[in-house]
């Protein structure tokens, strides 16, 4: 599990960017807007909307190969609608990488 | 509002005491400090002037809180587990062949782990026994007791359900038919008075991070007949230092090495401050606090208490719709409220009442209040109301 700390808050726009690569959570009625974002064998991410703070989560059994991933997501949002599909192109080689260490094509969908 | 102490008091609620209670009373942290301006005492190795004996002071305080003696069979070690770890295989290894051994679901893995591990080293064959309505009763040992049993290990409080085991019925029968027991009192150790007088058990075990008020690293345990467990560590004592074999005598046998003296100190300060506030008086205003809590947590849809009437101050709950670790994680975030959550360390309780997907905990201490247990019912309100259902 990694914090970091960003020099941006999160934003809803980032939320929606998230949507397109796994499963986002939002409860938006507390005190703080709440969400999660669960990618399999990927990532998970907490926080809360308009916070500097996150928490990450990688799948132990592949952390070498998704430590960059929240950069990543940090990085292509940015980019907009090409950043979805550039990302998703990466998406694909780490995938390749799972299942050569799995040994089965286990690992598909977002 | 806290009695004390008011100038370190940061703007969140704590409600994880059953981990490890905080804040610590005053006069524990001036006890460790007392302790850490001075040279250490250590008897048969260096005195000096004014310094003081905290080992011996600790171990004659902890008799006469737990009505046993001698004050040399109370034992040092880190906590709980380090109690325990001495114990089970300080035991085993005494006994020297295989052998049966019993304990329950209820327990922290501080007892399940070092067990397993004895059976996965073929020395002991395992029997767990079931809770029923957070209690396992003497009947259901009884049931598995065989003429290989030699020892059971049982906790006294449940760290997940807040339940007491009535503790002497077990001994009674067990000391009747030689059978080794060890009580982890991990979670009952300065909650409840604590009479070793005149129950007969092989050992009970304490920490002193917990409602002993003491700080982190301190620990230890009761011993009536240090025979029953062997040696398993060696070294410097201070004493027989001509030998090249770990002494026998008491406390030594079990001690080895420089001792936690600012522990020791904690755990000294921590007793004191107990007997002097009344045992009763805490343990009133803790169980109020949490039947207040669990009150208010009744009245928000949507939550599951597992136990509703815990004999210790905690209480252990699960909101639907939300997984306990977001839970936990809203609570500390969104509302500066410390609670815990997941398995606790206590994994075969989970089988039983949530599937093993663990569940949130509050648990108390004397220095919380009335407003903090509403202001965290308020809070797991809105995290009820809000999550999918």
């Amino acid at each position: 599990m990694k914090e970091y700390v960003l020099d941006e808050p999160l934003t809803e726009g980032f939320l929606k960017f998230l949507g397109h690569f796994g499963t986002v959570k939002t409860l938006d009625k507390l005190r703080k807007p709440y969400f999660s974002f669960e990618k399999e064998l990927f990532i998970s991410i907490k926080g809360f909307t308009g916070d500097y703070n996150v928490e990450v989560r990688y799948r132990k059994e592949f952390q070498d190969l998704v430590s960059d991933y929240f950069h990543l997501l940090l990085f292509y949002e940015r980019e907009g609608d090409r950043g979805v599909s550039q990302l998703k192109g990466i998406e694909d080689s780490i995938r390749d990488k799972m299942k050569v260490r799995l040994g089965t094509s286990h690992g598909n969908g977002s | 509002m806290n009695p004390e102490p008011q100038e370190t008091q940061p703007p969140f609620i704590y409600l994880n005491n059953a981990a490890t209670t905080w804040p610590k009373p005053a006069e524990v942290l001036e006890e460790v400090a007392t302790c850490l301006r001075l040279p250490l005492h250590e008897a048969g190795r260096t005195t000096g002037n004014g310094s003081i004996d905290y080992p011996s002071a600790a171990r004659e305080a902890l008799a006469a809180f737990f009505h046993a003696g001698p004050p040399e069979h109370f034992i040092f070690t880190q906590n709980a587990t380090d109690s325990l770890n001495l114990l089970i295989h300080g035991f085993a290894k005494k006994t020297g062949m295989p052998f049966h051994a019993i304990t329950t679901e209820l327990e922290h893995n501080s007892v399940l782990r070092p067990l397993t591990a004895l059976k996965q080293d073929g020395v002991v064959k395992l029997s767990i026994v079931p809770f029923k309505d957070t209690r396992v009763n003497l009947d259901a040992i009884k049931q598995v007791i065989c003429p290989e049993t030699r020892l059971v290990v049982m906790t006294h409080g449940s760290n997940v359900l807040g339940s007491v085991q009535d503790i002497r019925p077990v001994a009674e029968y067990l000391h009747t038919n030689d059978i080794f027991f060890i009580v982890d009192g991990a979670q009952t150790a300065g909650h409840i008075p604590i009479d070793l007088s005149d129950i007969p058990i092989g050992a009970f075990v304490f920490t002193g991070h917990k409602a002993l008020f003491g700080i982190p690293g301190i620990g230890g345990f009761f011993i009536t007949d240090p025979d029953a467990v062997a040696i398993t560590r060696q070294g410097g004592t201070g004493t027989d230092s001509q030998t090249l074999t770990h002494p026998f005598d008491m406390p030594m046998r079990f001690e080895a090495g420089t001792h936690n003296y600012p522990g020791i100190a904690s755990l000294y300060a921590g007793i004191r401050f107990i007997t002097r506030t009344g045992q009763d008086t805490i343990e009133k205003k803790t169980m109020d606090l949490t039947r207040t809590f669990i009150r208010e947590l009744k009245l928000i849809p949507g939550i599951t208490i597992y136990n509703e009437n815990p004999d210790l101050p905690v209480v252990s709950f699960d909101i639907a719709g939300i997984e306990n670790h977001e839970a936990g994680f809203i609570l500390a975030r969104a509302y500066n409220i410390i609670m815990r959550t997941g398995l606790h360390c206590a994994p075969l309780v989970h089988e039983q009442i949530d599937e093993g997907k663990g569940c949130v905990r509050a648990s108390f201490s004397y220095f919380n209040s009335v407003e903090e247990c509403r202001v965290a019912a308020e809070a797991i309100r809105e995290v009820a109301e809000s999550a999918d259902r």
